[in-house]
């Protein structure tokens, strides 16, 4: 066994040392050449555009592995009997539940997705896990304090933004119990695979290697579909829109689906945006964490292309309908 | 399977291998490129909000952890994927799922399940199903662009290019007074303290000040401009502009960052659409880009 390690640690030095020789030459390298090459090919839309871009997958990391962390703990570590037992055995009433459950997981979109997956690996209804998927990015303290210094002095909109986002999850959640179909969902989720997985500390750290990967692939074209739009849509242009309330509503919801801010920062988007009315901003803040381009990428990794064109379109239309009825309630 | 480099090191039944797989690879690659950016320099501003380090930093560290530990394992979690590997004869369920082109796990995942169900050997199970996921999703291969551009060349903070697109906004917070400014002269001020006070403060406390503003370049077609800084709420994605004209001193090339010491310029009623920053600039002194480009909210 001590002649293992000294020769696992024998080998490790030497990849390490040839790896970092590499690695070193080729940034030298890179790094000398890199500017020049970089100055003649770049514009300065391109740079931006670079900058943006990576700027997305930076920020989303620290949250995909969090979220990815959760999930692959709750698939290695929590029974399916735990949920059993937490969740009603309605799914229209564990959809509520689930919703209000959002709550807990301090974060932003990118880390809902994992977790609701490894929910319903772990036997969880679907509605249920999608109702959480779908509240949680909106309705964590970390979004609503953020929330809430973004609008000083008018607490109404933090209030009017939880009432919203959980209402559109709720109902999305029971709509899926009334209409959902299990093939839209890939087959494994209903097997109850996860029973038969590997549990324990290999299980988590396969588990996690595997998801973060994949989510992190998602991630990286959903944050370059976001930058490209960023740099096309310039914000100014939207002062032309304004006029018509309702269709500042659609407009902003549409805003929030191709700009992807996190849903810890799009409030002080939304306060930016001076020219829109109290209900336009705050459907932009319910639209923002339920759809938009990068979570659409992670759900098609994550759920399949076909359930995740269904699911965005329709959570859109209950977003901004639930935005409508509440702004014109509560703002 | 994803080996580029398995070499035995020893013959017992707990042999330990070092594998060198493009999962790790992948796993280190990211997390050096957070801890480059994060740990070994301030570059992650330009990209990040500051609150954010403390993340990049932990992030970093447990992908590098999380690459290194998948490529040592012991031997006798492998041997089962070896054999599945190498289509060994009577291992009957070597066949008919293992095809990594396809690369879609969630189908294997669910073979394996089946299986699972008709294998009476539970020992072999769970190792199998980590062979499963040891596979890399093609998709994780796009991980490479941001990383190997953040750790060979880092794109650089936006600038006058943003600026110039984006309408100069200080959130309306109403007019009213305004705290005294503070001692010094010059007064160092913030961009958007600045042109808050410029626009809203009916107690015109910048009036007879001698103020020194930091910024970059940002021209307009008319041949205006402005001392800019760009604003970020939590990443680069979601910036907004603040800019102050600068009246009599000739324009330094776009993107040249700058302090400029001047006086304030009155141009309207405070709140009014008239009321916009405007500093008549005294002198105007070439600096080095700070590292830490946007300003806080």
């Amino acid at each position: 066994m001590v002649a293992d390690g000294a020769r696992v640690a024998a080998r490790a030095l030497v990849y390490a040392v040839v790896g970092g020789v590499a690695l070193i030459t080729i940034a030298t390298v890179g790094s000398v050449l890199g500017p020049m090459l970089a100055l003649d090919i770049a514009t300065p839309a391109m740079a931006a555009w670079w900058t943006v871009f990576t700027a997305i997958a930076v920020q989303g990391m620290p949250f995909l592995l969090l979220g990815t962390v959760v999930s692959a703990a709750i698939g290695a570590f929590v029974p399916e009997r735990v949920f059993k037992r937490v969740l009603p055995k309605n799914p229209a009433l564990a959809v509520p539940v689930a919703g209000a459950a959002g709550v807990v997981l301090p974060g932003c979109e990118c880390a809902s997705v994992p977790v609701a997956d490894s929910l319903m690996r772990r036997g969880v209804a679907p509605a249920a896990a999608l109702a959480f998927l779908l509240s949680a990015p909106a309705i964590n303290p970390v979004v609503l304090v953020a929330t809430s210094i973004a609008f000083p002095g008018n607490p109404a909109m933090v209030g009017a933004r939880l009432v919203a986002s959980l209402a559109a999850a709720v109902v999305m959640g029971w709509l899926w119990v009334r209409f959902g179909r299990e093939e839209w969902l890939p087959a494994r989720r209903t097997g109850g695979a996860g029973a038969a997985g590997l549990g324990g500390w290999p299980g988590f750290r396969d588990g996690l290697q595997h998801d973060f990967l994949h989510a992190g692939g998602f991630l990286v074209v959903g944050a370059a579909a976001a930058a490209t739009f960023n740099i096309l849509v310039p914000r100014s242009v939207l002062d032309l829109f304004t006029d018509s309330p309702w269709l500042s509503v659609l407009l902003l919801a549409v805003l929030a689906v191709v700009l992807c801010v996190c849903s810890e920062a799009d409030a002080f988007v939304a306060a930016s945006l001076t020219g829109f009315s109290p209900t336009a901003r705050l459907a932009f803040m319910v639209v923002g964490p339920m759809v938009d381009l990068k979570l659409i990428a992670l759900q098609a990794g994550t759920f399949g292309r076909a359930f995740a064109v269904r699911f965005s379109a329709v959570t859109w239309v209950v977003a901004v309908v639930s935005s409508g009825v509440v702004g014109w309630w509560l703002l | 399977m994803n080996d580029v480099s398995d070499v035995d090191s020893g013959k017992g039944r707990t042999r330990v291998r070092l594998r060198l797989g493009p999962q790790g690879v992948l796993l280190i690659l990211c997390g050096a490129a957070l801890l480059r950016i994060a740990l070994f320099s301030e570059l992650y501003l330009r990209y990040v909000k500051e609150g954010l380090r403390p993340y990049l930093v932990v992030s970093g560290v447990v992908l590098i952890v999380l690459g290194v530990v998948g490529m040592v394992r012991r031997d006798h979690e492998d041997e089962r994927s070896e054999a599945h590997d190498h289509h060994e004869p009577g291992d009957e369920w070597s066949d008919g799922h293992d095809q990594p082109e396809h690369g879609d796990e969630r189908t294997d995942g669910h073979d394996q399940h089946e299986h699972g169900d008709e294998r009476t050997d539970g020992h072999d199970l769970p190792e199998h199903v980590g062979h499963d996921h040891t596979r890399n999703p093609r998709i994780a291969w796009l991980l490479t662009a941001p990383a190997l551009a953040l750790l060979l060349f880092p794109p650089p903070a936006l600038g006058s290019y943003s600026a110039e697109r984006e309408e100069a906004r200080v959130a309306a917070q109403g007019t009213g007074t305004f705290p005294k400014l503070p001692a010094g002269d010059p007064v160092d001020l913030t961009v958007g303290a600045f042109a808050s006070r410029a626009e809203w403060d009916t107690g015109a406390s910048l009036k007879g000040r001698t103020v020194r503003l930091t910024g970059f370049v940002t021209r307009d077609d008319g041949g205006v401009w402005y001392v800019a800084r760009l604003l970020v709420a939590c990443c680069a994605a979601d910036v907004q502009a603040l800019k102050v004209e600068i009246r009599g001193a000739d324009a330094p090339a776009a993107d040249t960052w700058v302090t400029v010491t001047g006086t304030w310029r009155p141009t309207g009623k405070p709140g009014s659409e008239a009321a916009r920053p405007v500093l008549d600039a005294a002198s105007v002194q070439r600096i080095s880009a700070p590292s830490d480009p946007y300003e806080k909210r």
